[in-house]
């Protein structure tokens, strides 16, 4: 843990918005900089960068030390904001993730001293080994951008992209994300082992110097929350919006717990985002489909009734099925 | 993309139209069972199995409302037949089957009591079950509905039943057993002759079509199985168009009442039947049909016919018992005939009007008809003889001026009958015609005139479609006697003179000073119109001259040729002529028209009718010709220049399809693209079509139209584009595959921009039009699959 932010910037007023190309420029700097450090991970380099100018968040399911905390790091630094890491365990309180008031002796007053919340890119690290009530102060922030301790409501700065993992190889120690939960992080991700070449590419860098010593910024946060009104500016046609509901409907007709209508706003959010990426004003299906299996795959199950297939089985075959018009 | 999958359509149409996200799912796969596609329309099974339905009752319907527009009564018909599709909608829940049975049969109880309360006492005093059952076989032989004197009453009385049942049968789904109650009411009128083929055909198309959509409605259907449906109506307007035998009305070769080929004018009418069609073209044959001797010539008159129907005309009536009949009320001649038959049978007693007595020949052989004249039970062998006395009216002219309109009942409840869609129009005109006339007989004469002079005489007709009476008064140039005829008693009729339509023979070659000989082809059709106070006064609207000449060439034809009882030995030697007349250039022509050449006007016609001595007993006018009629050689030449004139005034070679054409030739035409569908033929010609030539709409239906074409293109040539692949991918994908260059893809941009990001500009149209006619023209040319 490292000490937090305590003096929230307010957003109430909607930023400019960059030029599409400048906001493609950033996001292509911003993917660039981060594989200085995490070798091989081209796509879900460029899957974050999206979910962050989609203002979402990010559940990375991986095994230990394939390196989450590297990823999250770099991405911070390069968009030159703060980076603060919890590590969910047992015990862990809520105000352990939000904060809480502390009486000062000398001025005789409550003062509150923000947790590790208050940053720009939140790891929250094997987030299913706390208990849920943890779990759900981190998810009200998430929600809601904001913070409530002893009934004072505390904004969040700006950007603000939760990276969650869950460590799935001690499932028994664990307390397993509710459905709804899940639902509210924006994509699940995994960064999943190397291929030798990369892996040995790796082990060459951390050879002298870490990397991410090296790494320097490539933007700022405010460029990254003007990127994100560009992306929230570009355009979806009728013809995308129905897409993405027939993706959905697919979904509900062809599993147990199909895609929510958030799952479907958020599959829009970074389908424009991803237009972005290819500095494009409008969404195309391409987007879309981009982006489906990372958005909509973990909200889907599908029991034995419904074929039982995993959800990114089940977002391929909707790919495949769902007309695109 | 496959079509199957995702609408069932065939794929060229279905990616011509724009794509929408509603035709995606599930919706429209079961649409497909229930119902019919057509386009962005689509109609349940059930509900083309009711419309086949109503087309079918629509038929029998028809057939009852032709009778009531000839009778009388089709206001209260139409609100009959309406009242109770409405009754039969609003019943149709609610009733069960066992009930509606009741109701059917009580309808029809109710009506058909309804109808023998109307018909004339005497009838029912007469009337007994066997009375009943022989009618009924009569109809069902033939004999025409319309024979019957209260035939209004018993339309009135049959169509509620006949509406209710199948109505209420197909509303509850019934649909075999709709199709039999409407089938039955069809195939009544088929054997009783009143539908014609038309109608019959579209009853039996209507009752195929509704068998089989209900099958279709009760078990679900692929727009496969209607196109099956299209084709078998196709198949069975084909066949009933080429093949002779259509389960059909008067005009079948099957039934009574018409023949094949051009039929004579004594086939039409002179075989003596109770219903006369009006047919086209005919021919005279110029064979003898017997020998009259007789102390004055007259009009032979065969038979006489009251109720007209548009098509022709119809006795209603039974005949009688043979009696002595009474002479007309008014100063009369009294004439003798002696008729020796030299066909080889005749179906009628040609006798001048009135006969009164039959005083040589088997009297227990001969009926009393309705029209008063003498008619053979049995056909009259050669050879065989006769003799009849009638008396003729001969009234004065100032009698017939003088004559009034105090009808009598009998005369005007049968004798002034008009069908009524036309009557308005043929009043007004006939109106104007004898605007002038202040009696009935001015009336009578200044139509007669009017005839004559306004129309040529030609055996060279296409018989009209519709009203004969109308179509020759308004629209027709040329005609023959029954044409004429018809007009002029509609036109009587009209102005509230009663008159009838009256068919015999000319009185034909004079061989000696009392010796007739008459051949088919002297065969005629002329106006009765009642006088009061005189009785039945002949008229004869037909030229006779042109009629004439037209009869003696074929007669010289007929000698040259050789043919057979073309003469009797009297008549080869050549006309007789009267040694006290003076008489130019008699010739060939016989006496008819030398007689009334001299007599140009209608005054002295009269005269001539009523000329004592050896005058002759023929119709007011016969003879008004010459003066008026603009001359005409033959028939022959009159129907060639009469043609050439058509083709000169009319620019059109070929006239215009007649009704029933247009309506057979559309179901063919429907019924043809259904089998083009069914074999694929029509598929690959729209899409060859589809993908050369591009309507220009709005730039983002343009554009849209243009990637279809590409795609159009690329999946001729690779694959189609998968329901789930994005065009970028598609286009990316046929690009590594052929040698695909930047303006299919600039195309796909254009596309994803008009399509994705709402740009739509004209430019933008212009530029992804233009690349597709390209791309096609340099792939695929203009022929080509």
């Amino acid at each position: 843990m490292t000490e937090a932010n305590s003096t929230p910037r307010r957003t109430d007023a909607s930023p400019d918005p960059l030029p599409v190309e400048e906001a493609a420029n950033v996001a292509e700097r911003i993917v660039e900089n981060v594989e200085e450090v995490i070798v091989g991970h081209h796509d879900v380099t460029e899957q974050i960068v999206t979910a962050i100018l989609a203002r979402g968040h990010l559940l990375l399911d991986d095994v230990p030390g394939v390196g989450k905390t590297m990823l999250a790091r770099s991405l911070a630094r390069s968009i030159d904001c703060e980076f603060t890491r919890v590590q969910f365990t047992p015990d862990l309180l809520p105000t352990d993730v939000t904060g809480v008031n502390v009486f000062d002796e000398k001025s005789r007053e409550f003062e509150f001293r923000p947790g590790p919340v208050f940053g720009n890119v939140v790891l929250a690290d094997e987030i299913n080994r706390a208990p849920p009530k943890t779990q759900s102060a981190l998810l009200e922030a998430m929600e809601e951008t904001q913070v409530t301790v002893d009934g004072e409501t505390y904004e969040l700065d700006q950007p603000f992209t939760v990276i969650a993992t869950q460590n799935d190889v001690e499932a028994d120690r664990t307390f397993e994300l509710p459905v709804a939960e899940v639902d509210r992080f924006t994509k699940r991700l995994a960064l999943g082992y190397p291929s030798p070449e990369d892996e040995a590419e790796v082990l060459r860098r951390m050879s002298g110097r870490h990397p991410i010593e090296e790494l320097e910024p490539v933007t700022t946060g405010d460029e990254v929350v003007r990127a994100r009104e560009t992306a929230a500016r570009v355009t979806a046609e009728e013809p995308i919006r129905a897409y993405v509901t027939r993706l959905a409907n697919y979904t509900r007709d062809h599993a147990d717990l199909g895609v929510s209508p958030r799952g479907s706003i958020a599959l829009l959010r970074t389908a424009q985002a991803r237009a972005v990426l290819d500095a494009r004003e409008y969404v195309v299906p391409d987007d879309v489909q981009a982006e489906a299996e990372s958005v909509l795959a973990h909200r889907v199950r599908s029991g034995t009734e419904t074929g039982g297939r995993s959800g990114e089985a089940l977002i391929a075959e909707a790919l495949d099925a769902v007309p695109v018009e | 993309m496959s079509g199957d999958a995702s609408t069932g359509e065939p794929s060229a149409s279905e990616s011509a139209s724009p794509r929408s996200p509603a035709t995606a799912d599930s919706p429209i796969r079961e649409g497909l069972r229930d119902g019919l596609r057509i386009g962005d329309g689509a109609a349940s099974y059930h509900r083309l199995a009711v419309g086949s339905v109503a087309v079918l009752m629509a038929t029998s319907v028809s057939v009852l409302y032709h009778v009531t527009d000839i009778v009388g009564g089709t206001g209260t018909l139409t609100a009959l037949v309406a009242g109770t599709l409405v009754v039969g909608t609003l019943l149709a829940r609610r009733l069960s089957p066992r009930h509606a049975a009741l109701v059917a049969g009580g309808l029809l109880a109710v009506g058909l009591a309804g109808y023998y309360m109307s018909v004339p006492s005497a009838y029912l005093v007469a009337v007994s079950f066997g009375k009943v059952l022989a009618d009924n076989v009569a109809l069902l032989t033939g004999l025409s509905v319309l024979r019957m004197t209260e035939v209004g009453a018993w339309a009135l009385g049959v169509a509620p039943a006949l509406v209710f049942a199948p109505w209420y049968l197909v509303l509850r789904r019934r649909y075999a057993l709709a199709v039999a109650a409407g089938g039955a009411a069809l195939v009544f009128f088929v054997l009783s002759g009143d539908a014609g083929s038309f109608v019959t055909l579209v009853g039996t198309l209507a009752a195929t079509a509704a068998l089989g959509f209900g099958t279709l409605a009760r078990r679900g259907g692929t727009p496969e199985q209607v196109d099956a449906i299209a084709v078998v109506l196709v198949t069975m307007v084909v066949l009933s168009s080429t093949v002779s035998v259509v389960p059909g009305g008067a005009t079948s070769p099957i039934l009574p009442g018409g023949g094949s080929g051009t039929p004579t004018v004594e086939d039409a009418f002179v075989t003596n039947q109770d219903r006369l069609s009006v047919v086209g073209s005919i021919r005279l044959s110029p064979k003898v049909r017997f020998t009259v001797e007789a102390d004055q010539s007259a009009y032979w008159r065969v038979g006489a016919y009251d109720r007209y129907d548009g098509d022709g005309w119809i006795r209603t009536g039974d005949p009688r018992d043979y009696g002595v009949q009474q002479p007309p009320p008014g100063p009369s001649l009294e004439i003798e005939q002696t008729v020796s038959v030299e066909a080889e049978r005749m179906d009628a007693m040609p006798a001048a009007w009135r006969p009164l007595r039959l005083t040589d020949g088997d009297r227990d052989n001969v009926r009393v008809g309705a029209g008063g004249s003498f008619d053979p039970v049995g056909s009259l062998r050669e050879g065989e003889t006769y003799s009849v006395v009638s008396r003729a009216p001969a009234p004065e002219r100032r009698q017939l001026q003088t004559a009034g309109t105090d009808y009598p009942a009998r005369v005007e409840d049968r004798y002034l009958q008009l069908p009524g869609s036309s009557a308005d129009r043929i009043a007004d005109r006939t109106d104007e015609i004898t605007a002038d006339a202040s009696t009935p007989y001015e009336e009578a004469v200044a139509i007669e005139r009017w005839l004559e002079s306004n129309k040529r005489y030609s055996l060279d007709v296409d018989r009209p479609d519709g009203n004969i009476a109308e179509s020759f008064i308004f629209d027709m140039e040329q005609g023959y006697c029954t044409y004429y005829a018809t007009s002029m008693v509609t036109m009587l009729r009209s102005q509230g003179v009663p008159a009838r339509f009256v068919v015999g023979y000319t009185p034909g070659q004079q061989v000696a000073e009392d010796e007739w000989v008459v051949r088919g082809l002297d065969s005629h059709a002329w106006v009765e119109a009642y006088f009061p106070g005189v009785g039945w006064v002949q008229f004869d609207p037909t030229p006779g001259g042109p009629r004439e000449s037209a009869e003696n060439e074929q007669v010289e034809q007929a000698r040259e040729g050789n043919v057979s009882n073309v003469d009797t030995d009297e008549s080869e030697d050549g006309t007789w002529t009267p040694s006290t007349t003076e008489m130019p250039d008699i010739g060939e022509a016989n006496d008819l028209t030398t007689q009334s050449g001299e007599n140009g006007t209608t005054d002295s016609s009269v005269n001539a009718t009523l000329a004592g001595g050896r005058g002759q007993l023929e119709p007011v006018g016969a003879g008004l010709d010459d003066g008026n009629v603009e001359p005409v050689t033959s028939a022959r030449t009159d129907a060639t220049t009469a043609s050439k004139a058509d083709s000169d005034d009319g620019g059109l070679p070929l006239g215009l399809p007649s009704r029933e054409q247009t309506v057979l030739g559309a179901i063919a035409l429907v019924g043809l693209l259904a089998a083009a569908r069914r074999t694929g033929a029509l598929g690959r010609a729209q899409r060859a079509v589809w993908l050369r030539w591009q309507p220009r709409r709005d730039p983002e239906a343009d554009v849209e139209r243009a990637f279809a074409r590409l795609e159009g293109l690329l999946a001729d040539e690779h694959r189609e584009r998968d329901p789930g692949e994005t065009p970028r991918q598609y286009l990316s994908a046929m690009a590594i595959r052929g040698d695909l260059d930047d303006r299919a893809e600039r195309v796909g941009r254009i596309y994803e921009r008009v399509r994705y990001a709402g740009e739509v500009e004209d430019e933008l149209a212009e530029e992804a039009v233009s690349l597709v006619d390209e791309l096609v023209a340099e792939r695929r040319g203009l022929g080509g699959r």
